[in-house]
């Protein structure tokens, strides 16, 4: 082979080699598969609707994917509704609902023991580590209660709610109706605060009947007023302080649903993102820990590019085009468009659901839970949503369908997705009335796994079987000087390809709902990580070198 | 013989007036130049009518198409003489009645319309001409489910009346029904490919089921069709322009927003959709320029004044003018987003 064959074919294998990098990481297909029901989880979500569908009957259906008693594996909590009027968890078929891990596949209902069956008609959880003990607390969402559940790291769980002061009730002494929670150390002082979004101001006795009879629809959130969120500062004894009006978080009266929280203009301080349903979405913009600045109209993500509002739902927040800058996924109702609003890092947001690709196909879908993850590992974050439209009798309409499939769109990494959720197995064909989402690895084999919650049927264990063998890595943060969870962690990993992307600590997202806390990246083909930095909510930054993929990595503040 | 001859006598009595009738004959003619008017092939019926006039110079029906097609060609001196004539000759013809409502309709005079249409289906409760008028009559009143019942048995006695199936396409149209809609509008469009407002209302439902190429070949088909006269459509232009830029075709976008612009300068919608995508394609300048054009627009087009702040929150934001972005981010925060339907 002559000098200049020789140069030619190691140009050829050269260039080949990213480009194998990215042909390799394109080569599996995202796939689900629901394990339900050979798992031990029966849960069906009941919203003890009535004939008249009151507001209530639409919202509930949180979940939470925490490791409770720590054993390395994520157990599963379900949020439910109750009796109607009566707000009442009679019998068993209301009750909230912890499941353990067995590691097999397989869950035991640990509910009873654990003392969280609940009071109430419970929406949304979250959970975290509040009192930096070493042991996953949880926060229950409600109409008429929340309640912040201590764990005791003996398998139960006790209710601290009264004495933490996080009862849910505003400082005029009205108990809010709560639906999304998120913990966030907003003034990074080493203990998580608590930020609760807030619905609407209804009641039965103002509930108002939409529809006729024997065919009654939910009736839009526009005949209520909406309500102020509440921002609970962690005093760091147990008990919290409701800071609301001081920070100015209470100032803005929306109408909460998701929420979900990043740093999107990268100062180092958390910010808060609330979907509003029927009202301009709020972007809290955290001003150095002290207070909030709502500057939704002012980003851009209040309305869509038609300066009007859609049926906020749920929300993630996160960066899944890779430049470092968390972007927004907001659900909607059908005839709408899950607005995608892509951060541009210069305090600006542009509205590209049409742009990226999911304008035409989320025009038919209502989706509540949503979830902004790198589902075939390849790198780039995908989208995921929980659909069902909001009213039992949507189907009335012809156009709408109160059951739906959910939906995976596959980042196609040019800033577009393509909607593969006809192809993503049988499980994610199934029609239900879908409701909050939660998102992680439930098996710890390195693909993120999805829980959602349904009104009338059987939860769904999604499990991520998507082909291709994609690496992965997920690192779990352990925070000393920063809030032990690490909440807030911003971590930024390179591969030996050079790859480069960004996640960061959160359990918050989606709808009413509370993900793993681990933070999950695709590698592709690559095998080892050439850089991982983390930039610590305490300011530390922490970086790492050739990390080798496929493992759970823990990651200790230094 | 007394008896028969009494009998010969009544026969003949009988069938005088069928003899004497001006039309016979031309029965079938008329249905043909009746359809043809129908949908819009306005030559085929002027050559026929010529040809009939001349064979049956007092056939009254002749004067009720001259009428239509006198309307159809914009004529509307003429056209109006022309349904007076008929209805003088003619008073009880509920046909007449009703296409002469439709002439009044479209010169937008309701109360006529109203009146004619009402006396039609009183006259023959049957004739499906009469019903489409009524019917449409009572949706523009409100009187939405009569309106929608008398459309339905129009298109039942007469599935091929083009008028009757757009009028209850849009029905399903603002029900937000969009396959019952397409259903219509296809049909109508069908029915008469001239009628550009069927070919537009058609594409936007197609896009609402998500039939993009549909949507695409919808277009297509009104854009050829689209000249000045009755059928004229200023949206078209709108509306494909805008289903362009969801499509993520700016330059094509732009040229038929453009157009828009052009044919409804007076809209608000217009010029509002050309500043959205002058954002997107990062003309801030044409964006300003378009945005402040749709701010000073007094016929709204369906675009509210939150819609015209936000927008111009944004342009100054984008342009770095940092008072007038605050100005309309206030007035953007300010100002309540419209209230939705009851229901969901």
């Amino acid at each position: 082979m002559t000098p200049r064959k020789l140069f030619a074919v190691a140009l050829v294998v050269a260039l080949a080699a990213p480009l194998r990098t990215l042909w390799g990481s394109d080569a599996g297909r995202i796939q689900f598969e629901n394990r339900q029901e050979n798992s031990g989880i029966s849960f069906v979500l009941d919203n003890g609707t009535l004939p008249d569908k009151p507001m209530i009957d639409g919202i509930p259906g949180g979940v939470a994917l925490l490791d409770y008693d720590n054993d390395g594996y994520l157990d599963i909590f379900f949020t439910n509704g109750a009796t109607l009027p009566g707000l009442a968890k009679e019998g068993d078929k209301f009750s909230n609902r912890l499941y353990h891990n067995n590691h097999d596949g397989t869950f035991t209902d640990v509910t009873d023991r654990a003392g969280l069956r609940g009071e109430g008609y419970s929406v949304g959880a979250a959970a975290a580590d509040y009192d930096n003990d070493g042991r996953t607390d949880l926060y229950i969402t409600g109409f008429d209660r929340n309640f912040l559940y201590h764990n005791n790291g003996d398998g139960t769980f006790a209710d601290v709610t009264v004495k933490a002061g996080v009862t849910g009730v505003s400082s005029a002494g009205k108990k809010l109706w709560g639906i999304s929670a998120a913990w966030l150390d907003y003034d990074n002082d080493g203990k998580l605060d608590l930020f609760v979004a807030n619905y609407l101001d209804w009641s039965f006795a103002t509930s108002r009947v939409c529809g006729s009879p024997g065919k009654r629809l939910s009736c839009s959130p526009t005949f209520y007023k909406g309500e102020p969120n509440i921002l609970y500062h962690n005093n760091g004894n147990g008990t919290f302080t409701d800071v609301s009006e001081i920070t100015g978080i209470s100032r803005n009266i929306g109408k909460g649903m998701g929420v979900a929280i990043a740093d999107y203009n990268d100062d180092g301080w958390m910010d808060i993102f609330v979907a509003n349903d029927n009202d301009r979405n709020f972007l809290f913009k955290n001003r150095g820990g002290k207070a909030f600045d709502e500057v939704g109209v002012e980003s851009f993500v209040a309305y869509t590019d038609s300066g009007l509002p859609v049926s906020s739902m749920g929300v993630d927040f996160r960066d899944w085009n890779n430049d470092g800058k968390p972007s927004l996924i907001v659900t909607a109702l059908g005839g709408e468009v899950y607005p995608l609003f892509r951060n541009e890092g210069n305090g600006f947001f542009s509205y590209e659901s049409y742009k990226a690709g999911i304008g035409f196909r989320s025009l038919k879908m209502s989706g509540w839970g949503a979830g902004i993850q790198d589902f075939d590992n390849d790198g780039y974050k995908d989208l995921f949503t929980a659909n069902s439209h909001v009213s039992e009798n949507a189907d009335l309409d012809g156009q709408q369908h109160y059951r739906q499939a959910n939906a995976v769109f596959r980042n196609m990494h040019d800033g577009t997705f393509q909607d593969v959720s006809g192809d993503a197995g049988p499980g994610m064909q199934i029609r239900a009335a879908h409701r909050g989402c939660a998102f992680g690895d439930l098996n710890n084999d390195g693909k993120i796994d999805v829980v959602v919650s349904a009104i009338g049927s059987p939860a769904e264990l999604l499990y991520n079987t998507s082909t291709g063998g994609n690496h992965w890595i997920l690192i779990k943060t352990v925070g000393v000087k920063s809030n032990r969870d690490g909440i807030g962690t911003r971590i930024k990993v390179i591969t030996a390809s050079g790859l480069v992307q960004y996640n960061h600590v959160t359990t918050a997202g989606s709808y009413a709902s509370s993900n793993d806390p681990r933070v999950h990246f695709g590698l592709g083909s690559d095998t080892v990580i050439r850089e991982i930095d983390l930039r610590w909510p305490s300011g530390t930054v922490q970086v790492l070198h050739n990390v080798k993929a496929g493992q759970i990595l823990t990651v200790t503040e230094e | 013989m007394r008896t028969a001859f009494t009998s010969l006598l009544l026969a003949v009595c009988a069938a005088w007036p069928a003899l004497a009738e001006p039309c016979t004959g031309a029965e079938a003619q008329l249905a043909q130049v009746a359809k043809a008017l129908t949908v819009n092939a306005l030559d085929i019926a002027e050559n026929m009518l010529r040809t009939l006039i001349a064979s049956y110079p007092d056939c009254p029906e002749i004067v009720l198409h001259q009428a239509r097609l006198a309307q159809a060609k914009g004529n509307i001196g003429e056209a109006t003489e022309l349904y007076y004539r008929y209805t003088d000759k003619d008073p009880d013809d509920s046909r007449g009645l009703a296409y002469f409502g439709r002439f009044f309709l479209e010169q937008r005079d309701y109360m006529r319309a109203d009146a004619l249409s009402s006396a039609a289906a009183d006259k023959n409760p049957d004739d499906p001409a009469a019903l489409a008028l009524r019917g449409q009559i009572l949706l523009m009143k409100g009187q939405s489910p009569e309106g929608q019942n008398l459309l339905e048995k129009a298109i039942k006695l007469e599935p091929n009346d083009p008028e009757a199936q757009f009028q209850l396409g849009t029905i399903y149209d603002k029900a937000k029904a969009a396959a019952q809609a397409v259903e219509h509008f296809r049909k109508a469009a069908t029915l008469n490919p001239l009628d550009v407002r069927a070919w537009d209302y058609l594409a936007l439902n197609l896009e609402l089921v998500g039939d993009l190429d549909g949507t695409e070949q919808a277009y297509q088909k009104g854009l050829q069709v689209n000249q000045a006269g009755r059928y004229h459509d200023a949206f078209l232009d709108y509306n494909y322009g805008r289903f362009l830029a969801k499509r993520n075709d700016l330059t094509r976008s732009k040229r038929h927003l453009d157009r828009a612009v052009e044919s409804a300068p007076r809209l608000r919608a217009v010029w509002y959709e050309r500043a959205k995508l002058d954002m997107r394609m990062q003309n801030y300048q044409q964006a300003r320029a378009d945005a402040e054009k749709a701010a000073a627009c007094t016929q709204t087009g369906g675009v509210i004044d939150l819609q015209i702040y936000s927008l111009l929150s944004q342009v100054y934001a984008r342009l770095g003018d940092t008072a007038l972005a605050q100005k309309y981010t206030d007035l953007t925060r300010e100002t309540p987003p419209p209230v939705r339907g009851e229901q969901r």
